[in-house]
């Protein structure tokens, strides 16, 4: 048959052009055509942290994934990819999954992250720093749950909980009914991100009488931190740290804060090692910095050195003691000392970088204590944020500043007077629209670089209160860098409907009989065709004698 | 899935073609080479449906969902072409009136396997995702092939000039059938909503009772002459 075949070719070849034409066009054509990419279900994936930070790798080191799904239901999970609901995660499973050596972890978070139970979302905040803590060499992802997701979990968790305990027969049927998933991600390996650029920005306010006059500094930073960069909306941690009052006032808004505080540390490097004169270098009265005010009953003044009486820092704390009595006896104010750790790799608060250069400083946070996993989560959302409680505490802290400043407490004001009135009240609307905008795109310090729309938007606003705005660049260094950040964050994950191998096998089995059948058919076309003649006769018979 | 899939697949889809070939005697005829020549008929007449289909139909821009009853009607009558096709070709051979059926059904559904589900299967069946209308693409090649010969078998009766009058009803009908199999089928699906597999399972039910009238039929004509 096949010489007939090339024969045949041959003569199509020489002989006719058009035939030729027609056969190998379309042939051509269809080869060229780009491949439709089908799947069973195509969702979006953020990955888990992947950064270094002195040399010290933390977080998943990896993100490319072509494995099988699994439920850790499965009593095998080497080279799967185990999915979890958040509502049955547990650090027990997970640490299970990576110590059977799993290809990959998925963690499906639900829709709407306010329904949750209190006590797992809690669960799970606490969970994060552990899981970034170490360095994971499989790729950790986090998806959103939506329909399709949901019933691919439960397909999976079916197939993953009743093996083992079947027979033969119920397990080849079982193979041949239920669908396995292979779960593919479309990105590249992640890479390290050279000369990534970590964006501070700096305001002042002038006090009457020039340079000599004493100043403080207000610091906060603008990024946020969670377990996924792309899940990092930090509502609270940090988008609730931004206030607005002769002191020089300098304002600071610092990026990298949840990585050391990198802009903070460069910031102060330029200003008191390189350059000559800078408010920094003398005459600092204190510097505050504020970190998560956006909720919570109570006021923590996190310091690393009790401050003296008769200092600023002493009237600050005495004047924020007197506003929160007398004005808002609902909160509760308390002064926390911890002394700076300098053995830790991480710093606590962001004062420390402060009181590391013997300037005078301390944080002002609702959060009692640096290692509440509220500052870095990713289920710090916009909810979470009480815009009341916010601008209340924005009140406070304007309201004890004004004191220091003008010296109202020594001039014999009374506790109860307020400052900030009618047209300098804080604005809740405004607040409320500045705290929205800020939550509504992550600002993990990995995806804000120096055109994004946050830093843009945040000069902007800097610049309608304070003068002499300027930007902050840090970059890591090229030999012995600081911090690393790698790419790869977000990626687009495609789980196809698959069979196991045994089900191939069933399915040959399976059509071979077909075809032994079908052969057997038409070898014997006779006997019908003989049949259908013995049928058909009789009636031909009669036929023919009407017809005669 | 994997290539062992496409290999099941195509093992399906294939092998009754060629054990046909083999046992129906054509291989005996030294007929491949008419077998193609009917398969470049085929590509012919498609080239030509489709460039009529694409001047004188434009795309039914109605609604989704909404099923363009007198279009689809309109469409399955060019599929008349194929009837004109298959009379060219038989017309085109000498010989017996089976072997002339059989060999213009034969290069007639190998051509329409190879152009039409060759590369579905070469590009579905070996991918990662797993489903189950490759396999279904394969039985319904193999109801395609036995539809083919029937409406080979039917063009032909119908073009005898022997032909007895009172055979002209039924096999006029037989023809129409076979030309509106597949708009019947999409009004079925259509009216009925039925699943991948019923489709198939019906598909097969109406082409066996065409083909075994069509067999009823030729087999009287043969034998009463």
């Amino acid at each position: 048959m096949f010489e007939e075949a090339s024969e045949v070719f041959d003569n199509m070849f020489k002989s006719s052009f058009p035939l030729t034409f027609i056969v190998f066009i379309p042939a051509v054509l269809i080869l060229v055509s780009p491949l439709p990419a089908e799947a069973a279900h195509e969702f979006t994936v953020y990955r888990m942290q992947q950064y270094d930070l002195q040399g010290q790798p933390y977080g998943t080191r990896n993100a490319i994934l072509n494995t099988e799904a699994r439920t850790v239901e499965a009593e095998v999970l080497s080279r799967r990819c185990v999915i979890m609901r958040l509502a049955d995660f547990s650090y027990d499973k997970y640490q299970k999954a990576l110590r059977q050596s799993a290809g990959a972890v998925v963690i499906t978070l639900p829709k709407n992250m306010s329904a949750m139970p209190q006590d797992i979302v809690q669960q799970f905040m606490e969970l994060e720093p552990e899981m970034l803590a170490t360095e994971t060499i499989v790729p950790v992802y986090f998806a959103m749950e939506d329909d399709e997701l949901l019933s691919i979990y439960t397909q999976t968790l079916t197939s993953s909980s009743s093996q083992g305990s079947l027979s033969a027969a119920e397990v080849l049927l079982h193979t041949a009914t239920a669908n396995g998933f292979q779960m593919v991600t479309s990105g590249a390996q992640s890479k390290a991100v050279n000369d990534w650029a970590i964006t501070s920005l700096e305001g002042r306010l002038a006090g009457v009488g020039g340079e000599d006059l004493p100043t403080i500094v207000i610091v906060s930073h603008y990024d946020s931190f969670g377990v996924a960069p792309w899940l990092s909306y930090g509502a609270d941690s940090n988008g609730s740290g931004r206030t607005h009052a002769g002191y020089n006032l300098l304002f600071f808004v610092s990026g990298g804060g949840k990585f050391n505080y990198q802009g903070t540390k460069r910031w102060l490097e330029e200003n008191l090692d390189h350059t000559d004169s800078s408010l920094l270098q003398d005459n600092v009265a204190f510097v505050l910095c504020l970190d998560t005010l956006g909720n919570g009953d109570s006021m923590h003044l996190h310091v690393s050195k009790p401050p003296k009486e008769g200092t600023p820092q002493y009237s600050l704390l005495k004047e924020l003691e007197t506003v929160v009595n007398s004005q808002y006896p609902e909160v509760k104010f308390s002064m926390v000392h911890k002394k700076i750790n300098l053995a830790d790799d991480m710093l606590a608060w962001e004062h420390e970088r402060f009181g590391i250069r013997r300037l005078p400083a301390f944080t002002l946070s609702h959060l009692a204590s640096h290692r509440l996993a509220e500052r870095s989560s990713i289920m710090d959302s916009r909810p979470h944020v009480d815009v009341n409680k916010l601008s209340r505490n924005t009140k406070v802290v304007a309201e004890a500043l004004a004191r220091v400043i003008y010296n109202l407490t020594e001039k014999g004001a009374p506790g109860d007077l307020q400052i900030f009135t009618e047209q300098m009240q804080v604005q809740e609307e405004q607040l409320s629209a500045v705290v929205d905008w800020l939550t509504a795109q992550p600002r993990a310090a990995q995806l804000l670089d120096k055109d994004s729309s946050v830093v843009s938007t945040l000069e902007y606003h800097l610049g309608r209160y304070l003068k002499d705005v300027k930007r902050h660049y840090v970059k890591a260094d090229k030999r012995d860098p600081e911090f690393v950040f790698y790419d790869q964050l977000k990626q687009t994950m495609n789980a196809y409907r698959v069979k196991p191998a045994i089900f191939d096998l069933l399915l040959a089995v399976c059509i071979a009989a077909y075809l032994g059948v079908m052969y057997l058919a038409i070898l014997n076309f006779g006997v019908l065709y003989s049949v259908v003649r013995r049928i058909t006769q009789p009636k031909a018979k009669v036929y023919f004698s009407v017809a005669v | 899935m994997t290539l062992f899939h496409f290999g099941n697949c195509f093992a399906l889809a294939y092998f009754p073609y060629f054990i046909t070939y083999k046992c129906s005697g054509l291989s005996e005829y030294n007929a491949f080479w008419r077998c193609v020549q009917a398969g470049a008929t085929y590509l012919f007449v498609q080239l030509c449906k489709m460039l009529f289909l694409a001047t004188f139909f434009p795309t039914w821009e109605g609604g989704a969902g909404v099923y363009d009853f007198v279009g689809e009607f309109m469409k399955s009558t060019v599929d008349l072409a194929d009837l004109l096709g298959l009379h060219l070709v038989m017309s085109r051979n000498a010989g017996k009136g089976e072997y002339k059926i059989m060999v213009a059904a034969m290069g007639w559904a190998t051509a329409e396997l190879v152009m039409s589900r060759c590369l579905p299967l070469w590009v579905g069946a070996r991918g990662i995702e797993f489903d189950w209308k490759y396999i279904q693409m394969s039985f319904d090649s193999n109801i395609s092939l036995v539809h083919y010969i029937a409406m080979a078998a039917v063009v032909w009766m119908f073009t005898r000039y022997d032909l007895p009058k009172t055979f002209r009803l039924p096999v006029t009908v037989l023809l129409a059938l076979c030309v509106y199999k597949s708009f019947l089928m999409e009004l079925f699906v259509h009216v009925f909503i039925l699943g991948s597999w019923t489709v198939l399972l019906v598909k097969a039910v109406l082409t066996g009772a065409i083909s075994l009238c069509s067999l009823f039929l030729f087999v009287t004509l043969v034998h009463s002459n």
